[in-house]
């Protein structure tokens, strides 16, 4: 049930264009070496990726933002 | 179903018994408007008429049914109403023995082959938006062409007009709940504007997993035109490909209703 309801989050995200942020893994409290091994990969996948656009100002296409950074919009984002 | 035989239908059903109220539209200073007619003026079911107006009668009937479970509603029903009532039934907001249901086509419309309502078909949207913003003809999988930053900034555009009126949750004919998660104090708050995007719309679409059954209320009453049936469109096709659950039709009960796997262990005496 857990990894499809992930599916599902992952699936919506990616609709939106925010794909491949989540990860589900199931390790075991034994497995260190496998747990180290993907939370190192999936740092390099997030790191690849980018900051999380959603913290950054939204450029919409088009329209463009005063960049002041006393913007309560931009607290609001943050 | 002509008009003649439903009112016809209607009286009977009332005269015997058979409903105690009846859930339809009247036309009120020339707008067609849910009307709820009762044994006590059954004249007055001479003015029910059958036209493109649409609502969701089905949840007035919940909330009727709330004040009154054993009160037996009768109501006219499109193909979305039964999808609608379909899912209340199997979340349990109405009992299947107290509704009866007259059924009535789909709004009049030339594109009743595919389904759909007439009334609800969107407006050729305009040029900057076309530019900017999300189509609210296009499909899922013409959305999808797009590339993911330009999805998000295009979803992003749609989303920062939202003014928080909760037009597309009191609309809803499956948002039912008694505490509502977008006015939940820590997820969204309440009380300032405008509303956190994505997260606000993001909750909404979560929700309507396995619940939303495509009757497009909430575009149709959205004052900034986000175009959430896409969105919500899109949220059914993953629950349909993932979950192998088709929400209106199915009879089983949601499989987002299940909190995890049913124990099947006892539990062992201490």
């Amino acid at each position: 049930m857990t990894i499809k309801r992930i599916t599902f989050l992952q699936e919506l995200l990616n609709f939106l264009g925010l794909g491949g942020r989540v990860h589900l893994a199931w390790i075991s409290s034994a497995e260190a070496q496998k747990f180290v091994q993907v939370v190192t990969d999936f740092t390099e996948k997030i790191r690849a990726l980018g900051p999380n656009p959603l913290q950054q100002r939204q450029h919409i296409r088009g329209l463009h933002y005063e960049d002041k950074g006393d913007d309560s919009r931009s607290q609001a984002m943050a | 179903m002509k008009t003649k035989a439903m009112i016809a239908e209607v009286k009977r059903w009332l005269e015997n018994c058979t409903v105690d109220i009846f859930l339809g539209y009247k036309m009120v200073l020339n707008h067609p408007l849910p009307h709820c007619f009762g044994k006590e003026n059954i004249e007055e079911v001479d003015d029910l008429i059958i036209g493109p107006a649409r609502y969701s009668l089905e949840k007035i009937a919940t909330h009727i049914a709330a004040a009154k479970p054993d009160i037996k509603i009768g109501m006219m029903a499109r193909d979305c109403n039964q999808r609608a009532l379909n899912v209340l039934l199997i979340w349990n907001q109405l009992q299947p023995e107290h509704v009866q249901t007259v059924n009535v086509n789909c709004c009049p419309s030339s594109l009743k082959k595919h389904g759909d309502c007439s009334y609800l078909e969107p407006q050729p949207p305009g040029a900057y938006k076309q530019r900017v913003g999300v189509d609210n003809r296009l499909s899922s999988q013409e959305v999808e062409r797009f590339s993911p930053p330009e999805r998000l900034s295009r979803w992003m555009y749609e989303f920062q007009k939202c003014i928080k009126c909760y037009g597309c949750r009191n609309i809803c004919p499956v948002c039912f709940c008694k505490e509502c998660s977008l006015e939940h104090k820590e997820l969204i708050g309440t009380g300032t504007l405008p509303p956190e995007a994505p997260i606000f719309h993001l909750i909404r679409a979560i929700h309507m997993a396995g619940r939303c059954i495509d009757c497009g209320l909430c575009e149709d009453a959205c004052p900034v035109d986000i175009p959430l049936r896409s969105l919500y469109r899109k949220v059914n096709e993953i629950v349909a490909t993932v979950f192998d659950y088709e929400t209106g039709s199915s009879p089983d009960q949601s499989p987002l209703n299940i909190l995890g796997e049913t124990v099947t262990l006892e539990p062992k005496p201490i």
